[in-house]
């Protein structure tokens, strides 16, 4: 620690950002003369009350207007739960269905819609919610952070959430639920009757658009609001978990997001993507789907194992072994993840050799998998460990999950998997991982986490009685159906014969099923009981050595008092004196001298302080905004077209309102004192800005959803003879290639007008917008030009549908580019937007350099390509 | 610690170099068996070229593992817990898990390139 500089020259370890505006003035890092000199009593209560006033939490009915995470995540956690409890209803229902032969309990329609939400709802509003939810809850406290970036964000992602999950899972009782399995294969999904498969693709795509928001915010509060010291070889696992599946959820899910565009076109509009008679190939949709589908289930395994990579040490009273390991797997199996996905596709008559690509990389991916158990086992040996209630349910997980580990070796390997693809094996596999690998972890981290979340303890007694019916119900559940399966029982049948003997097998799950909801009953009681009469509980009870035990009892809506500064991966381990140091604000920003809400932001890698930038407060703009945006993918359903085009623009309208007046606001004074003799710009822009990463990510996402539909084109050339159909209408190329020209021109105006702004030119930078705002549309029309001229009929093939689609795509992009124009304008006219406060303009010039590649592929794919095939 | 320090040794990009190598050369190698497999029907050339770019790959991956343990510096202090606040247990942190991660990778590309030894049509 004797690495005192001053830190223009530390600074310059930093993740590179260019230097433009006012960079941090004073020390850094700190001395320990500066860390232990005295503060004075009064300040010190002066700067609680300063803090306690900025943060305070709304009361009444006002306090559905917080954003604050811990609010947001602990609604976020409790509806994800309730969804489960709800999918939870529905397994409990199909097993007494499947317990005895030839039974009518439910009708094969009724059977039908409860498989596929149970399975949607499990994994789109359980699974992947409760990671973000759980994320949202704690991650700030692992990095000394107030909050997370964009508390806003949050806010409406779980708005959002609720309104979908309410919508998607209420269908149930009207009996108009999705009813062709979870994963909505074509034909049979595009040909069903009724809404069904609408609420399906419509409600999920709208949970789906919460859930990448929130993956933006994850990864960008991982990767900018680290306290300062915590380099990222000292970051937690937690936190390093966080950061790839964030990634990971940023590459599968748009593939899915563009596989529902083309989908809801065909239902709506009669466009044949999947239809074979008309050049369409419902493999298209299998494969979109699991190119989602499968790195979706690492997505929600290695968060609930980063709970266990928590846990562990703690139990075991010392560090981690193997943290590089640990870190190898978590990238490792983010990575090998999206090299599975046609595992789920071996008998749809794949090229052979294509098979053993997948079937090895699912072989492959053990390893990484592996290295993450071993790691934990190591750290458990070398260590003490105090079997506590979390560890518990932790040893159970791993047991579970490895077992579950084990016959995925097997089903990788295809003619295993031939034999038995949909029948029971697969049920009993998947629940394996899938309970193992996140049931299991999430209890137990709820255990761990109770007293931080809540300030009081849960019952020992009934954890005890919680995880033994679990854990001997899962295992009585679905262990037969191991052999229920590989006697030949397919998935998704509503009732059998009695000679096919499979009744006392399914007799035996049914009963299995009914004691695992028992102990989850258990649990959840135990987690909701009123402990109002209970004690609070110590601070550190499970003696653990991360941040987020330097939590206040009783509850302070701060966040932390003071934003510290990090030395170790233990810090309430290895860092002496940190607690006193952090309780006396002796830390950074112990104060809130403006009353605002703030938090530290640094750099990517080393985190050097940069600045102290503000968060947002409570508002009730989040509400609307998720509210109209339900409307926009709610009413579709319903054929209510141009209401939902409203409603949408109500929810633009709302989201440029809550930008307009809270972000990226100039500051009145540039610099505050951030304490320990440190000064730190208040507004920064660029990539030191997170609003910059924001946007970066959310493009990368946007990217991938685009790359899907480029995929979905190549796919159809592959996969059809037909492509384009002979003698077919081909889109005009000049009007294409003006279209592409146009887009170039735009994109260079868009960084001209950034650079004359910068250089103090604002008139010429303001007139090179509305060129850009010109050409824009002059590249919109050349689009729709170059394929209505020649008369495609998106309706007659595949082909013009597909052309039309990626113009559709493309266009509305557009329209957001043009919004985005017109709000940097004027920004610029009205003093939002100046010559050194820039982040709007720089952050949509970052929007323009994928706006004009996406421009320029679709136009070189419209006009060019079909000749060239 | 005032002397300008190379990029890579700050950078998270180097350290998923290796499988972002394993992540293209599984594209293309599906690439290639799909397109060779729907157009011409035998699978020899992309065998062939399976071959060529495993190769290629495990050379980079190679390449990339030398690099890393370079920047990991195993020899030089035997650090393999990394867990200091400092410039070079950050430095020694990247490369050691950028050398971890290369291991993964070649296995991966071997494990990806193996059916192309055996099966020897497109059915």
């Amino acid at each position: 620690m004797s690495e005192t500089n001053t830190l223009r020259d530390s600074a310059r370890h930093g993740d590179g950002g260019k230097v433009f505006d006012a960079g941090p003035e004073g020390t850094y890092p700190p001395t320990e003369e500066m860390l232990d000199a005295p503060v004075d009593p009064e300040v010190k209560a002066r700067r609680e009350a300063e803090l306690r006033k900025a943060w305070e939490t709304p009361k009444g009915w006002r306090y559905w207007s917080a954003v604050n995470n811990t609010e947001v995540g602990v609604w976020y956690s409790l509806t994800a739960f309730f969804f489960m409890l709800c999918a939870g209803v529905l397994a409990l229902l199909m097993r007494i269905q499947l317990a005895v032969p030839d039974n009518d309990f439910l009708s094969a329609d009724r059977f039908n819609q409860f498989f596929t939400m149970h399975g949607s709802a499990m994994m789109f509003l359980f699974a992947v919610p409760m990671f973000e939810a759980v994320s949202i809850l704690i991650l700030p406290a692992f990095l000394g952070a107030r909050d997370m970036p964009f508390p806003r964000l949050s806010a409406y992602g779980y708005w959002s959430f609720l309104i979908g999950g309410i919508f998607v899972l209420g269908s149930i009782l009207f009996n108009v639920a999705p009813s062709s399995g979870w994963f909505m294969y074509p034909p049979l999904a595009t040909e069903q009757e009724g809404i069904g498969p609408d609420i399906w693709l419509l409600g999920l795509s709208f949970i789906e658009v919460a859930s990448i928001a929130a993956a933006v915010e994850l990864i960008v509060g991982t990767i900018k609001c680290r306290p300062p010291g915590m380099r990222i070889n000292l970051m937690p696992l937690y936190a390093w978990y966080v950061l790839v599946v964030g990634v990971m959820i940023l590459f599968a899910f748009p593939p899915l997001i563009a596989g529902d565009f083309l989908f809801e076109l065909q239902r709506s509009m009669d466009w044949p993507f999947f239809d074979p008679d008309r050049g369409g190939d419902p493999l298209l949709w299998q494969h979109l789907f699991w190119i989602f589908g499968h790195p979706e289930v690492y997505i929600v395994f290695l968060p609930s194992i980063a709970i266990a990579a928590m846990i562990v040490p703690t139990a075991a009273q010392r560090p981690m072994v193997g943290y590089s390991w640990i870190v190898l797997s978590a990238v490792g199996v983010g990575f090998l993840s999206f090299g599975l996905w046609v595992h789920h596709m071996f008998t749809t008559g794949l090229p052979s050799l294509s098979l053993g690509f997948f079937s090895a990389a699912s072989e492959a991916v053990v390893i990484p998998t592996g290295v993450q158990i071993f790691a934990f086992v190591a750290t458990l040996m070398v260590g003490r460990v105090t079997m506590s209630q979390p560890m518990l349910w932790i040893a159970g997980a791993l047991a579970i999950f490895t077992a579950g580990g084990l016959t995925g070796v097997m089903v990788a390997i295809a003619p295993f998997d031939w034999q038995v693809h949909d029948t029971y094996f697969v049920v009993a596999h998947l629940h394996y991982t899938l309970f193992g690998g996140m049931v299991f972890p999430i209890i137990g981290g709820i255990y761990y986490f109770y007293p931080f979340i809540t300030k009081k303890k849960m019952s020992d007694r009934l954890s005890k009685w919680a995880f033994w019916l679990t854990f001997s119900g899962f295992n009585i559940c679905f262990l037969p159906m191991h052999l229920t399966g590989l006697q030949g029982m397919p998935r998704r049948v509503f009732t059998y014969p009695e000679s096919a003997g499979w009744d006392v097998l399914n007799m035996v799950s049914t009963l299995g099923s009914f004691i695992l909801a028992a102990g989850i009953l258990v649990f959840a009681w135990d987690l909701l009981r009123p402990k109002s009469k209970q004690p609070l509980t110590e601070r550190n009870p499970w003696n653990a050595g991360t941040l987020e035990w330097s939590h206040d009892v009783p509850e302070e809506a701060w966040g932390v008092r003071s934003v510290p500064y990090i030395a170790s991966r233990y810090p309430l381990w290895e860092q002496p004196k940190f607690l006193e140091r952090f309780d006396d604000g002796k830390f950074y920003i112990a104060d809130a001298p403006e009353g605002r809400r703030e938090t530290i932001v640094t750099s990517a890698v080393d985190a050097v302080p940069q600045a102290v930038v503000q968060v947002t407060g409570p508002a009730w703009v989040t509400l609307w905004a998720a509210a109209f945006t339900g409307g926009a993918f709610i009413l579709p359903v319903f054929k209510f077209y141009w209401l939902s085009a409203f409603s949408g623009a109500c929810a633009v309208a709302c989201v440029i309102y809550w930008l307009w007046t809270s972000t990226a606001q100039v500051p009145k004074d540039p610099m505050r004192d951030a304490g320990l003799g440190l000064r730190l710009p208040v507004y920064v822009t660029g990539p030191k800005a997170p609003g910059w990463w924001a946007v970066f990510i959310t493009m990368l996402g946007d990217a991938t959803a685009f790359a899907s539909l480029v995929f979905g084109v190549f796919f159809f050339w592959t996969a059809r003879p037909d492509f384009p159909p002979e003698g077919a209408a081909l889109p005009d190329m000049m009007w294409a290639l003006s279209a592409m020209l146009a887009y170039v021109v735009a994109w260079g105006a868009t960084v001209a007008a950034r650079e004359l702004n910068r250089g103090g030119r604002q008139g010429v930078a303001r007139w090179c917008i509305v060129g850009a705002v010109l050409a824009t549309c002059a590249a919109l029309g050349g689009m729709w030009l170059a394929i209505v001229m020649p008369g495609l009929q998106p309706e007659t093939h595949a082909f013009p549908a597909v052309m039309y689609a990626l113009t559709v795509w493309t266009s509305a992009h557009c329209v957001l580019a043009i919004v985005m124009l017109l709000y940097c304008l004027a920004g610029s006219v009205l003093g939002k937007l100046t010559q050194l406060y820039d982040a709007d303009l720089r952050n949509t010039t970052l929007f323009w350099h994928f706006m004009c590649l996406s421009g320029v592929i679709t136009t070189l794919l419209v006009g060019v390509a079909p000749r060239l095939m | 610690m005032t002397e300008e320090t190379p990029f890579r040794h700050e950078s998270i990009w180097h350290m998923i170099a290796a499988p972002t190598v394993w992540t293209l050369h599984f594209a293309i190698i599906y690439a290639i068996t799909a397109v060779e497999c729907s157009k011409i029907g035998t699978p020899d050339l992309a065998r062939l070229s399976i071959l060529g770019l495993t190769v290629l790959a495990l050379a980079l991956i190679c390449w990339i593992a030398w690099r890393a343990w370079v920047q990991w510096d195993y020899l030089d202090d035997q650090d393999y817990v990394h867990d200091k606040p400092t410039v070079e247990a950050r430095r020694e942190f990247l490369g050691h898990a950028g050398f971890l991660l290369s291991i993964a990778s070649a296995i991966g590309v071997i494990f990806v390139a193996m059916p192309a030894l055996f099966i020897e049509t497109c059915l």
